[in-house]
Formats: structure tokens, sequence, C-alpha cells
């Protein structure tokens, strides 16, 4: 009897906390279809927002830097984070503690101090050289540096998982290192690489505070953009921006979801 | 004869393997070495340098950045930044309390629950945290402004004077950072609640323990790494915030995160800006370093290194 009230209790919270969890967005995406400009009171409905995105020239071009970014960051960071993987995995019994604290230190550190570091570095870099001016391609450089941590350890906790006495038949089948590498070892690990790339993807487009400190004027992205409005407190078109990357979650969500299902059976 | 060769061939193996740590790890340790450690080592370096004009740092070496971090400026001395010092660490503490009392009974409730359900239920703990932390605190913003349901209901409780907002203010803070960390609190304690040995909690009551005390003495430290690791990831990052008091807090609301970044945003203080910086490293290297001492004597040791 007291068990079932304690349920019903946990149950009540579980709901209320949703409600928490998805109120702002649910917000977000309703007053996205709102004919009035307010946050406040729902006159219509209306697709009046979405309308302007499409002839929002800066919206457009902070979607292809944001889409760039991500895309371009993730791969470098896949390649890069994947042969460190590997090396710490091969190497695993040396004394790497060294490599250990390089690798945790892009995550723990605080992303603003994150950002500021590098915006100092390469501030200052440009000021002496004439390289590396504020843009894209210092954006690249910084979001590479936090992807290439999450990547190593997908694809090392990937390697630890399997059985070592595979690495001995593949190194009987397969003559060269590259042959082996690329019959045996890729496709092997070829879910962790999938993760590990999704996974940097992800940051990348989830980041704000090391994108903002590290942009130059051209290279706005979608987050630096809709700070920027929120800032200026120009925010019509916002709500529909928003409503759109809330979407691009819910998609991303119910994929992963389909996945897990697949996984089980 | 024989002896000489596979001498020969160890030797090879072992410059073999040199050169393969040297394309395997080097490429990784090197971009992280280039393009972190030393940004980090200059912006260290930067605290000790004398402000100069436009906000860059010049030399010489002083610790006038750090005496004006701790409010002494041209006019003596003001308690400014010792309040937004002080104010970060309280907004992170009650932050982290309240996230510990929420995410407690939904991690214990996703374990009570049919395995099949509990993937999905997971998930849904976690999807909000993957929009954009602008996008989320830009939905706070929209729920609490003036005039919406909840400033009213707020208003009507005599909570806020009338026609005003719930946000900013250091209330609008702490709900959103309560609700940015909640997922990272809610993920590791469901890993010790799945792990939970119940035949312990089945000791206690036959051993006629109240119910509180089956709690805190056969529940409570089984679930101590997770709550742990919890509290490096929810109280870390929450002590550098710099988006959610940017934008509920307003000026009164000003945590060390945003002291530190408008030192460089508006170019006025980069050495100041350092020496921010610098305290907030510190926080954070305390904080993993007493994590993992606790860890170690509980024997969870593993687990509580994130």
């Amino acid at each position: 009897m007291k068990k079932r009230t304690l349920q019903r209790g946990l149950s009540a919270f579980w709901w209320l906390t949703l409600i928490f969890l998805y109120l702002p967005l649910a917000v977000v995406v309703f007053f996205s279809f709102n004919a009035a400009n307010s946050a406040a009171r729902f006159t219509g409905f209306s697709l009046r927002w979405y309308e302007r995105l499409l002839g929002n020239e800066q919206i457009i071009s902070a979607f292809w830097n944001s889409m760039v970014l991500a895309i371009v960051s993730a791969v470098l960071a896949l390649v890069i984070g994947c042969l460190l993987g590997y090396g710490m995995y091969r190497h695993r019994h040396r004394k790497l503690g060294w490599l250990i604290v390089l690798i945790y230190l892009p995550i723990v550190l605080p992303d603003i101090v994150f950002g500021i570091s590098e915006m100092a570095f390469f501030v200052s870099i440009h000021r002496y050289t004439g390289l590396l001016q504020p843009g894209l391609l210092t954006m690249i450089i910084s979001h590479v540096t936090f992807q290439i941590p999450f990547v190593a350890l997908i694809v090392y906790s990937r390697l630890v998982g399997l059985d070592p006495t595979l690495f001995e038949a593949a190194k009987d089948l397969y003559a060269t290192p590259f042959k082996r590498a690329w019959h045996f070892l890729l496709p092997t690990i070829k879910p962790a690489l999938i993760s590990a790339f999704f996974l940097s993807f992800t940051l990348s487009i989830d980041d704000f505070v090391i994108s903002f400190f590290t942009s130059g004027p051209e290279s706005a992205t979608l987050p630096i953009y809709i700070w920027g409005a929120i800032k200026k407190g120009v925010t019509p078109e916002i709500n529909a921006i928003a409503a759109l990357m809330i979407g691009a979650v819910a998609i991303a969500a119910l994929m992963s979801l389909l996945f897990n299902r697949q996984g089980q059976r | 004869m024989v002896e000489s060769s596979r001498m020969a061939s160890r030797g090879r193996a072992v410059v073999g393997e040199s050169r393969h740590l040297l394309f395997s790890v080097a490429p990784g340790a090197t971009w992280i070495v280039v393009f972190l450690v030393l940004p980090s080592l200059y912006l260290m370096a930067v605290a000790f340098m004398t402000n100069g004009p436009y906000g860059l740092p010049q030399m010489p070496l002083t610790l006038n950045s750090f005496e004006q971090l701790a409010g002494f400026g041209f006019l003596g001395w003001s308690p400014g930044n010792l309040y937004t010092l002080l104010r970060s660490l309280w907004q992170t503490f009650l932050a982290t309390v309240l996230v510990v009392i929420v995410a407690y009974p939904i991690a214990y409730y996703i374990t009570t629950c049919r395995i099949k359900w509990r993937a999905i239920m997971l998930l849904l703990v976690v999807v909000p945290s993957w929009t954009n932390q602008v996008i989320r605190t830009f939905g706070w913003m929209n729920l609490l402004a003036p005039g919406t349901p909840l400033s009213d209901l707020a208003q009507w409780l005599g909570f806020i004077p009338p026609n005003m907002g719930l946000y900013p203010s250091n209330f609008a803070v702490t709900l959103g950072l309560v609700y940015n960390f909640l997922p990272f609190m809610v993920l590791p304690l469901y890993a010790a609640f799945e792990k939970l040995d119940t035949a312990q909690v089945q000791a206690a009551q036959d051993l006629y323990a109240s119910p509180l005390r089956a709690f805190w003495h056969a529940v409570f430290p089984q679930t101590l790494p997770g709550l742990l690791a919890g509290t490096v990831l929810v109280a870390i990052p929450a002590f550098g915030m710099y988006v959610i008091p940017e934008l509920l807090g307003g000026g009164k609301g000003m945590m060390l995160g945003n002291l530190v970044a408008n030192q460089f945003a508006g170019g006025s203080n980069w050495p100041l800006g350092a020496a921010g910086a610098i305290l907030m490293l510190i926080a954070t290297f305390i904080g993993l370093f007493a994590m993992r001492r606790i860890g170690k004597r509980l024997g969870g040791g593993e687990e509580v290194v994130i």
C-alpha cells in the first residue's frame, strides 16, 4: 500500500519534470506561429516569420557557416582522433599518463576559459604575423580541439572491448599494416567511427561560447546570430529559426531511438 | 649469427613501435598542445602583464590584475568583483543542490520502470540538452518575461512587484542552471541506481530498519559514486557559466564567467579577464582533485574519473 503511494508520487514527479524540461522549447515553437510580434499573447496562427526567414540573408549565411563549421571540423577531428585513439590502444601498456591529462584537458576546461584562451592566442598571432585572422578557420581549429578527445575516447573504448586475439588473426591474414587497417580495423570500428562523427557534429552545432570568442565579423553561426538578435532586442524571426533547430533535434532524437530499436533486435 | 639477427629484428620492432607512436598519437597530441595548452599558458602569462591602451597586454609584469580582481581600482576598494565571485559560488552551490534534489527521485523512478521504457525515458531527459544553450535560455526568457502567466502568478502571490517579470533576476539564473544541468546528474545517478545491490536493502528491512534508515545506510552509500560524478559534471561548468547569467541575470546577476568575458568582449582589460580565468581554473582543478580523493576513499575511484 505504502509502496504504491510512493510509486504514484514518483510518477507524478516524473511528469512534472518532463513539463519543466519541455516547456521552454514548446513555448518557442508555439510563438513561432504567432501572428503578432509578441511572446506574451497569441493572436492567431501565421507562417509569416518562417517566410521572413527565407528572405533574411544573414540567417541563410549563418546557417551555411554552422554547417561548414560542423562538417569540416567533425571530419578533421575524426581522422586525428581516430589515429589518437588507436595509438592510445596500441601503446596502452606504456606509461602515457601525460597523454591522458592532455586528452582530458579540453573536456574539463570551462568553456569560457577555453574560448578566451583561443581568442587571445589567435588575436596575438594575427597581430604579429598576419596569419589566423579570426573567422571560420579559427573556429574550425577550436572546434577540432574540443572534438578530438571525444573521438579518441570512443575509438579507444571500442578497441579495448575487442577480443585481443582478433588482432593476431588479422596479422596472420593481411601482410601489410595498411591492408590490415583497411580490411580489418576500419570495418570493425565503423560503428564507433559513425557515432564519433555524429557526436563531433552535435558538439559543434551545440557550441556557442567557444564559437563566439573565436569568430570574426563574417563568420557568425546560427547561435551567434540568435545571440546578437536577442541582445539587440530584435527577435521576431528568432522564434522561427529556433523552432526549426528544435525540430532538427527532435528528428535526431527519433532517429537515435530507431537505431536503438534496431540494435536491440 | 641467429642471435644477432634476432637482436636486429627486435631493434627494428622497437624503432617501428616508436615510429608508430609518432604517426598515431603525435598529430592529436601536437594539435592539443599547440591549440590549447599554448593558448592557456599564454592566457596565464597575460594575467601577470600590464593593461595597455585598448585593453591589450603589455610589459612590465605586475600583480595589478589580481589586485583589481580583488576590487582595488583607481578610486580605492569596491566590493563589486567580490560580490560577483560570491554570487558565482552561491549560484553553483544552490543549483547543484537543487539538481540533486530533482535528479535523485527521477533516476530512481526510471530504474523502477520496465526495461524497454528505460532507454526512452533517459532519452526524454537528455533530448532538451541537445538543443543549443542559447535557444533553451531564450525559451526561459519567453516564459519569465513580464506579462506571461508565470510572471502574473508570481505577482499575484506577491513575490515580485507589479509590472515586473521574473527575469532578469538571480532566481531566473538559478532556474536556468538547474534546467541546463539536470541531465548531467540524472545519467550518472541512473547508472548508480541500476547497479544497486538490493540484497543490502532487503537485509536492512529484515532488521526492522525504518525506511529512512534503510535508505541512508543501504541505498545512499551505493549511489555516492554516481552522485560525485554528477556533482563534478554540474558544479564545474556551472561555476564558469556565461550564457545563462548574461541572458537571464541582468546587471545584478553577473557571475565570474561574465566578468571574465566582458574584459575580452569589450576589449577593456585583458589582464583582469585572464586573472579571473586563472581563478576559474584553480577552482576547476581543486574540484576535480577533491572529487578524486573522496572517490578513491570510497573505493569507487574508477567511476568518479569522468
